[in-house]
């Protein structure tokens, strides 16, 4: 009742500010009895034509999350954003779109956002006026830069983060007007490689890689499915790259040469665990076995001192093992190598980037599988942020020449470890000005906080690689509780003060004029190419011919050997990005703290990775909190044993232990760059990461890790099988003999005429299926799903994707503790073969379970109240309303994918967060089970659009669960299984096709899953 | 004697159970009807806009609620709608009423009509496809273009109107069910006679 | 079970004798000794009385305020039950008061049907019992649920909504086994005890006697009333005598009709049955020893009662043993290896204590029972039927919660750790049960007096035997 009585509120104040009718359903809960309050009906004063309330509106934009710069389709429901999608007309992203993409959306509504400018009086802020603080600034500056002025004088620094290239041309106009000079810096950069492209091909843009086209893909450590320069990009790339086709039965295999195995590691074919540090001997060696003696080029010299024996000295494995890999990258091209990534920063990071574009090209692989685009072709050259340069920066602010420093899009206190004496430095600053749009680390520490605008309530532009312009335009008013202003306009406004004059009084009439001049000033080619820039989220233009450029010779002297890690600890401290955090700056995403790390599957808090192996010589187990000390800082985490990193190795993910930016973030685990030094690697000036050895001892205390994994041993039950790819062919026989004739009548399943013996499809609904609801013929749609397991990265992205289009809430860390996590989504990983220890195949399987909608469904004769059944369609519906809380449905589930709302968790989640929820869908009160309803909502959206035009039936395609729609991978694929000629039965046909469990109890679920496909032959019976 | 008493009072407290019962499911049913009076801000006279009678406007039910045909929500005419006539129509039985419209419009502020029909948050009901299915207003609303400013000025006085037979609904009688299902399930079961698409009686046709 | 008394007839006891009565209660000579003694028991509670009903009385606040102050504004969180374990503590106390339950009717309907001898004395108590647990049992699946307040959904009323409930769901079963149980239980108790409370009535003063008059429904004794009362009395004692079976096995079906490892199982109704009758058996032992002392009802609960109960309890006690033994042979057996793991996970998995506990006090420690020396010794009777009760609880723990830790899909494992609340729940159940036993003692003649003096010879015959035997 309360808490309806709360929601009424919010709901008036919203719609106060929309001037909108009120939405039916719009943050609408189970307590249903609204007999006590009056509630406003609020409609505009001035009609919007664009806006039908109870229609969603959408509208294209370019995601502001990180530098890949994903094309974005964002939902808004009268005039609020409600859900963020991928783009499928943008060239990059392709439709698809990252956890952290997703999570942006709470970004926008987030609670700790400011509510208007911030001006420091004291040690406290006072919220001013724009104009007040904008003349303020001016002022600053103008007195900062009197030369008479000795006392708080000096330059004009700014310090940025990734910024749209107006916005850094904007800037750079700005500040360099004032004689200032600007440093990008992040903790998560490509700089090492970016220079070695510089150095070897004089580029100055990041190589481009055709991960699809590769028939071998190596990667030296670089996790480029969840971080690296285009998580959703090449995590695409990898999937097809690697996927089976089921006609030609081709398939590429993917190998992973690193100290640990990231998200990426896991999902390669065969795992070298070489030494941390290794990377440049590894790759030499093989590219000298390749190129053989009488090699030419530039690095031919190089070459001769390299060997596999050598390199396997190096690596610590075995030789065979490189020269048979060195064989196969040479002879199955167009081959791949990517490397080494964040995560291997270490102090030759340039040189082991340098080598493996070597290996590439002597393998030939330029200009099929890498391109490198000629310099100043655009690109993600805004990626080129160096270490250095802050260093420079933060010696400059500690002497005092600094009069007056900005910062903006980065959270520099945070993300320098605590030696790089950043923050005393900037603290010396006697003007500190801050655009963060909420309070971080850095910001607590300004003078002057201008809040800037949330992505998707401003513009900006972007180009995510050479011949693709999209624009980012603002989606919705800006949420007006927050009195914010786009970081551009205030610069505008601020140099008018300052007498600038940089040619635009807005920053949107700035970046079109830049665009407009681009274009060549004709005006009416520009307006149509505007508006379908605007309309499709992004346009293609003829891009600079990608001539194959040829290798240099290196001008700079360049150790590739192994580097040097400080301290006497006996093992190695691997430091990478948090595949939900990058490198810190998404952590105040409650959605991203509850959703399970892809490896470990633990949420919220932090863990240290370390093998089985030297846990036990240690006498350390899960959970046992451990003391890492390093030269430079230690800690206290909790241990999580992982045979997925090699026994002289341990490792810390980044994004932990925020201290002041806000009230998710904070406490929550530790920030590993604490325990780094503040080195930069030259040349290329990034921070080096992979730097240190550590030492562990244990405390002797322990905690409950908040991880939802059970056992990641499937107990050869028939959950995750796999095929061999030599049996694709024969598999289904196989299959049959392994289970005897006993299963041969079950193992058809649910809805799908999968070929059984003698080809006949199996009729619908079967025999046995007349427990779940079928007893009435149906001619309607039977919606069912397929998974392609051998396409799914484990990336998760589905999981948040889901969590904002139902209304999932988060429920915290004690509560996952206790195994209370709410997500429809769980994505399993199951170890069949890992080993840390040599070279050999690797088997990692993921499976994204989610409510199978079983044609024979065991929760739904045991509800008393009818609350779930099924529905004439083929699915299983759960009524929330209706529902008492028995729990038996949750007992009754095999897959146990139902979860129950033990609290009111949607209770206490604070204004304005609220307001993402999606109207279409009921928010589940405390005391009933909900699931995977595989999105109702969007399944009478559409029939209903279609039944609207000509009263058609639904079409395929139409309904698109919010899990297939952001699956980077396209491994999901939802449809009418009635339809013969839909996507979802034709790929049903194949032969990988399974049902989880199915053949076990008969549960004939409508989601079919297809086998991971593996080079090795499998093992478990469970096949 | 003590028999008499006693079976008396076992046939009291059998009594008291059934009526609890009835209670419980009436109550269960009575869903949001509350009965405290609310002022609109605006007494609106539906009968003058729609009516058909003799100086009644009889216009389109869609005119105001503009968006009934083609989404969820049927649509509350913004204030430019309503100013949009009366600048011109001063209104001749209640001008003062009308004369706050242009208060509104001129302070820029939404009229804050009190809510009359409201489905529970947890049912889906999209007006489009009632509306497309040939259905008229009147059939979930009652025959709102009979119900003068006194009907409408008050909760109570709405539900008066549409359950009481006074206030001129009369004949068609009670029609709003309020948040009734079987109130819905009732219409769904029925076979259509236009031959148009049967209504669904699947739970999650409107449960999701 | 009928010559249950006499295959035990004690040394002193003539073999040849016919009144099987004189040998239950020999130390019983006149009849008014009856009404004297259990009416005693009515007046001025002592202190040991009080001081138990206070308890109870405390525990019963805290009972209520655990559900109703704190779990039902709170929300079922304030469990430890989670994903996969969503039955915990509730529904094993749940199952163990339904077993509690049973032997009271047992005793009561079954071996008055099978006319044996040694029930007198004790089948009112151990209706009262029955009556009591039902009540307690019938709470936990409100306090269970996650929406109390929209419990009443379970049951089948035409309604607004036209819904009815899912007649294909056990604990729709559930719903009309333990209701129907519960009527007929007590009304079964009620009829037994109204010539007694007649009696009460006729000695009782002030407000009781206007209690008791109310109560006994005008009871004169008189011829047609007794034929009355007898024809009901065995009606209803037929009646109640198939529910004995069919209300456990209907809650084993709550278990059994899932796909559940460790759940779904054929001989779950037949080993329920015989569970609740051993754990009624032995709650009944507990019940009534200390009520023997603290009234001094030596003369009335004399040794034989306890020899048959401990026999009673012992043939249960290997049924139930029969039935682990053969769950886990079976799921060796069915070569399933879900099946085959949820077992070795009970035995040696994370609540290898719990089923080891249940192990140890239901099939290990009975054994003592086949020695007369402990059937006779109610020191030693009372602390096995603490074991028992003990064992009993923790057999129905380890069904519900080792059987959902670990199911079918290994990633989805969990564990459960019972919080706070429902501790107090737990132990506020049998203060409200306590409650209600405590009270009974006082208001009604807890040893059926009519039916004890049945069996009691005449005075005058009382003289011919003894001359006989001195002869």
């Amino acid at each position: 009742m309360s808490r309806d009585l709360a929601e009424r509120d919010d709901g008036i104040k919203r719609r106060d500010f929309l001037r909108v009718v009120g939405v039916t359903g719009a943050g609408a809960t189970l307590t249903g009895c609204s007999t006590a309050e009056v509630e406003k009906l609020l409609p505009y004063v001035v009609a919007d034509e664009s806006i039908t309330p109870g229609v969603a509106t959408w509208y294209t934009t370019v995601c502001g999350g990180c530098a890949a710069e994903c094309g974005m389709w964002v939902r808004t429901r009268e005039g609020r954003a409600v859900k963020v999608e991928g783009n499928p007309d943008h060239p990059v992203s392709e439709g698809g779109l990252c956890s952290r993409g997703h999570a942006t959306l709470q970004h926008l509504y987030h609670p700790d956002r400011f509510h208007g400018p911030m001006i420091r009086e004291g040690t406290v802020f006072r919220q001013g006026t724009w104009d007040e603080a904008e003349r303020l600034l001016a002022a600053r500056i103008t007195r900062a830069q009197n030369p008479a002025n000795t006392v708080d004088g000096g330059s004009v620094m700014f310090v940025g983060g990734h910024m749209s290239p107006s916005m850094g041309r904007l800037v750079d106009e700005f500040v360099g007007a004032l004689g200032g000079t600007r440093v990008d810096y992040d903790a998560v950069t490509d700089a090492p490689l970016l220079e070695a492209a510089r150095i070897a091909y004089g580029t100055s843009s990041l190589p481009r890689y055709d991960i699809g086209a590769a028939r071998l893909l190596l990667s030296f450590g670089y996790d480029f499915v969840e971080s690296g320069a285009s998580p959703v990009e090449h995590g695409k790339g990898l999937s097809r790259m690697s996927a089976v086709n089921d006609e030609s039965h081709a398939k590429g295999s993917f190998v992973f040469l690193g100290p640990r195995l990231s998200l990426t590691g896991l999902n390669a074919d065969e795992w070298i665990p070489i030494r941390a540090g290794s990377e440049a001997s590894v790759a030499l060696g093989m590219a000298s076995a390749i190129a053989g003696p009488g090699s030419t080029g530039p690095y031919a010299n190089l070459l001769q001192s390299y060997s596999p024996a050598a390199a396997a000295q190096a690596a610590g494995v075995s030789v065979e093992a490189i020269e048979a890999l060195a064989r196969r990258f040479a002879s199955e091209s167009p081959s791949l190598a990517l490397g080494p990534g964040t995560g291997a920063h270490h102090r030759n990071a340039t040189a082991a980037n340098l080598a493996v574009m070597i290996l590439n090209d002597v393998a030939g692989n330029v200009g099929t599988t890498v391109h490198y685009d000629p310099a100043a072709a655009g690109g993600l050259a805004g990626a080129s942020s160096s270490f250095s340069g802050i260093e420079d920066a933060t010696r400059a602010m500690a002497s005092g020449e600094v009069g007056v420093a900005f910062v903006h899009g980065t959270n520099r206190a945070y993300s320098l470890p605590a030696s790089a004496g950043f923050r005393e430095a900037f603290e010396r600053v006697p003007f500190k000005v801050s655009f963060a749009s909420a309070m971080d680390e850095t910001s607590a520490l300004a003078d002057l906080i201008l809040p800037d605008r949330h992505f998707l309530e401003s513009w900006g532009d972007s180009t995510p690689r050479p011949g693709v312009m999209a624009i980012q335009q603002p989606v919705m008013q800006a949420v007006p509780l927050f009195d914010s202003k786009q970081a551009g306009d205030t610069l505008l406004a601020v140099g008018g003060h300052l007498g600038q004059d940089l040619g635009a009084a807005t920053f949107y009439e700035y970046l079109r004029g830049h665009h407009l001049a681009a274009a060549g000033g004709s005006t009416e080619d520009f307006e149509s190419g505007w508006r379908q820039a605007l309309r499709l989220g992004a346009v293609e233009f003829d891009a600079p011919d990608a001539a194959v450029p040829q290798l240099r010779s290196p001008q700079t002297a360049l150790t590739f050997d192994a580097p040097a890690f400080d301290g006497s600890g006996d093992l190695t401290l691997i430091v990478h990005p948090s595949a939900r955090f990058g490198g810190g700056e998404f952590s105040n995403s409650p959605w991203l703290q509850e959703l399970p790390d892809p490896v470990s599957k633990i949420t919220w808090h932090s863990w240290l990775e370390m093998n089985p192996a030297t846990g036990e010589e240690r006498g350390i187990r899960t959970g046992d909190i451990v003391t890492v000390a390093s030269p430079h800082g230690s800690l206290e985490v909790p241990v999580w044993l992982y045979p997925g990193i090699r026994e002289d190795a341990v490792a810390l993910a980044m994004g932990g232990g925020h201290t002041g930016m806000g009230r998710y973030a904070d406490g929550n685990g530790v920030n590993a760059l604490d325990l780094l030094p503040a080195v930069a690697e030259q040349p290329s000036g990034a921070l080096v990461t992979l730097a240190t050895t550590v030492s562990v001892t244990a405390t002797g205390r322990g905690r409950r890790l908040a991880t939802i994994e059970g056992s990641s041993d499937q107990y050869d039950r028939p959950i995750a099988p796999a095929v061999q790819l030599a049996l694709l062919g024969e598999a289904v026989e196989g299959a049959e003999e392994e289970h005897g004739e006993l299963m041969a009548p079950q193992g058809v399943g649910g809805f799908v005429p999968v070929p059984a013996e003698g080809g006949a499809p199996a009729a619908f609904p079967l025999e046995g299926a007349r427990h779940g609801e079928y007893a009435q013929a149906h001619e309607g749609p039977r919606w069912a799903m397929a998974i392609d397991l051998d396409k799914c990265t484990g990336c998760s992205a589905c999981v948040t994707a889901c969590q904002s289009e139902n209304n999932v809430p988060w429920v915290g860390e004690e509560q996952v503790m206790m195994g209370r996590d709410m997500n429809w989504i769980r994505i399993e990983r199951y170890y069949e073969h890992v080993d840390a220890t040599q070279a050999g195949d690797l088997d990692v399987r993921f499976l994204p379970m989610l409510c199978q909608h079983c044609g024979n469904a065991p929760c739904e004769p045991v509800c008393p109240v009818f609350a779930t059944y099924h529905t004439p369609e083929g699915v299983n519906a759960q009524v929330y309303n209706r529902c008492v809380g028995t729990r038996y449905c949750a007992n009754n589930c095999p897959y146990k994918v139902r979860v129950f709302n033990w609290y009111r968790y949607t209770g206490d989640i604070p204004e304005p967060l609220n307001w993402q929820w999606n109207p279409d869908v009921t928010v589940r009160d405390n005391g009933v089970m909900e699931k995977c309803s595989f999105c109702m909502q969007r399944i009478r959206d559409a029939e209903n659009r279609a039944a609207l035009e000509e009263g058609r039936p639904v079409r395929d395609g139409e309904v698109v669960p919010a899990c297939e729609q952001s699956c980077p991978a396209e491994a999901i694929v939802f449809g009418n299984i009635r339809d013969p000629n839909a996507r979802v039965t034709q790929i049903v046909a194949s032969e990988r096709t399974y049902r989880v469990l199915d053949e076990l109890i008969n549960t004939q679920p409508a989601v079919n899953y297809l086998k991971k496909v593996t080079f090795h032959e499998v093992v478990s019976e469970a096949h | 004697m003590n028999r008499n008493w006693l079976i008396g009072g076992l046939a009291g407290v059998l009594a008291l159970g059934a009526l609890a019962f009835v209670q419980g499911g009436g109550a269960e049913g009575a869903g949001a009807e509350g009965e405290e009076a609310v002022l609109q801000p605006i007494a609106f006279p539906h009968d003058l806009h729609a009516g058909s009678e003799e100086g009644q406007a009889n216009m389109d039910c869609q005119f105001c609620h503009f968006s009934a045909e083609r989404s969820v929500d049927a649509g509350i005419p913004s204030v430019s709608t309503c100013w949009g006539c009366h600048q011109v129509v001063q209104g001749t039985n209640n001008p003062g009423e009308v004369a706050k419209i242009q208060g509104y419009w001129d302070r820029g502020e939404p009229i804050p009509w009190v809510r009359i029909y409201k489905i529970s948050d947890h049912a889906h009901f999209p007006h489009m496809r009632h509306i497309n299915a040939g259905l008229e207003c009147q059939q979930c609303h009652g025959e709102v273009q009979e119900v003068g400013p006194e009907g409408l000025h008050t909760r109570s006085g709405i539900a008066r109107s549409l359950f009481g037979a006074d206030a001129g609904i009369g004949e068609n009688g009670p029609v709003w069910g309020g948040d009734t299902m079987g109130w819905c399930i009732e219409c769904h079961r029925e076979p259509n006679p236009e031959g148009l698409q049967q209504a669904s009686t699947d739970c999650a046709v409107c449960h999701y | 079970m009928a010559n249950g008394g006499t295959g035990t007839a004690t040394a002193t006891a003539p073999e040849t004798a016919t009144e099987r009565g004189a040998l239950t209660h020999p130390d019983l000579h006149r009849l008014d000794d009856v009404n004297r003694d259990v009416l005693k028991m009515l007046g001025r509670p002592g202190k040991g009385w009080w001081a138990l009903f206070g308890l109870a009385a405390t525990g019963v606040g805290v009972f209520l305020t655990a559900w109703l102050l704190i779990q039902v504004p709170f929300g079922i969180g304030v469990s430890g039950l989670n994903s996969p374990v969503g039955w915990g503590v509730y529904i094993t106390t749940f199952v163990f008061w339904v077993g509690i339950a049973h032997s009271g009717t047992l005793i009561s309907a079954i071996l008055f049907l099978f006319r044996a001898p040694w029930r007198q004395s004790i089948y009112r108590a151990a209706e009262a019992m029955t009556v009591f647990a039902v009540m307690t049992a019938g709470l936990f699946p409100l306090i269970h649920v996650g929406r109390l307040w929209h419990a009443y959904w379970l049951i089948p009323y035409p309604n607004s909504r036209f819904l009815w409930p899912n007649f294909k769901s056990p604990l729709i079963w559930d719903v009309f086994a333990i209701t129907t149980y519960f009527t007929v239980s007590a009304t079964f108790f009620f009829l037994g005890t109204i010539p007694d409370i007649a009696a009460a009535r006729d000695r009782a003063t002030g407000l009781r006697k206007k209690f008791y008059t109310v109560i006994s429904l005008g009871w004169q004794g008189t011829d047609s009333q007794w034929h009355h009362f007898g024809k009901a009395y065995i009606y209803l004692a037929a009646l109640a005598t198939p529910l004995v079976l069919s209300v456990h096995s209907v809650v084993s079906w709550d278990f059994a009709m899932s796909i559940v490892p460790g759940w779904h199982t054929t001989i779950f109704a037949p080993y329920f049955v015989a569970g609740a009758i051993y754990s009624g058996i032995a709650m009944v032992i507990t019940l009534i020893v200390p009520m023997r002392k603290i009234f001094g009802l030596e003369a009335y609960l004399t040794t034989k009662h306890f020899d048959a109960m401990a026999k009673l309890m012992l043939l249960t006690s290997l049924i139930v043993l029969y039935a682990y033994l053969c769950e886990f042979f079976l799921a060796w057996y069915s070569g399933e290896e879900v099946e085959r793991t949820a077992f070795w996970n009970r035995l040696f998995g994370n609540y290898w204590w719990a089923t080891w506990i249940m192990l140890t006090c239901n099939g290990f420690v009975p054994v003592m029972l086949w020695f007369k020396r402990v059937r006779h010794s109610i020191p030693a009777l009372f602390v096995i039927s603490f074991f028992v009760n003990i064992g009993m609880w923790f057999e129905r723990y380890v069904i519900v919660v080792t059987s959902l830790h670990h199911e079918y899909e290994p990633f989805a494992w969990g564990m459960y750790r019972p919080s706070v609340v429902e501790m107090c729940i737990l132990v506020g159940s049998f203060c409200w049960f306590g409650f209600w036993f405590l009270l009974f003692t006082r208001l009604l003649p807890p040893i059926a007096i009519q039916e004890l003096k049945e069996v009691m010879p005449p005075p005058m015959r009382k003289k011919a035997t003894t001359q006989g035997a001195d002869s």
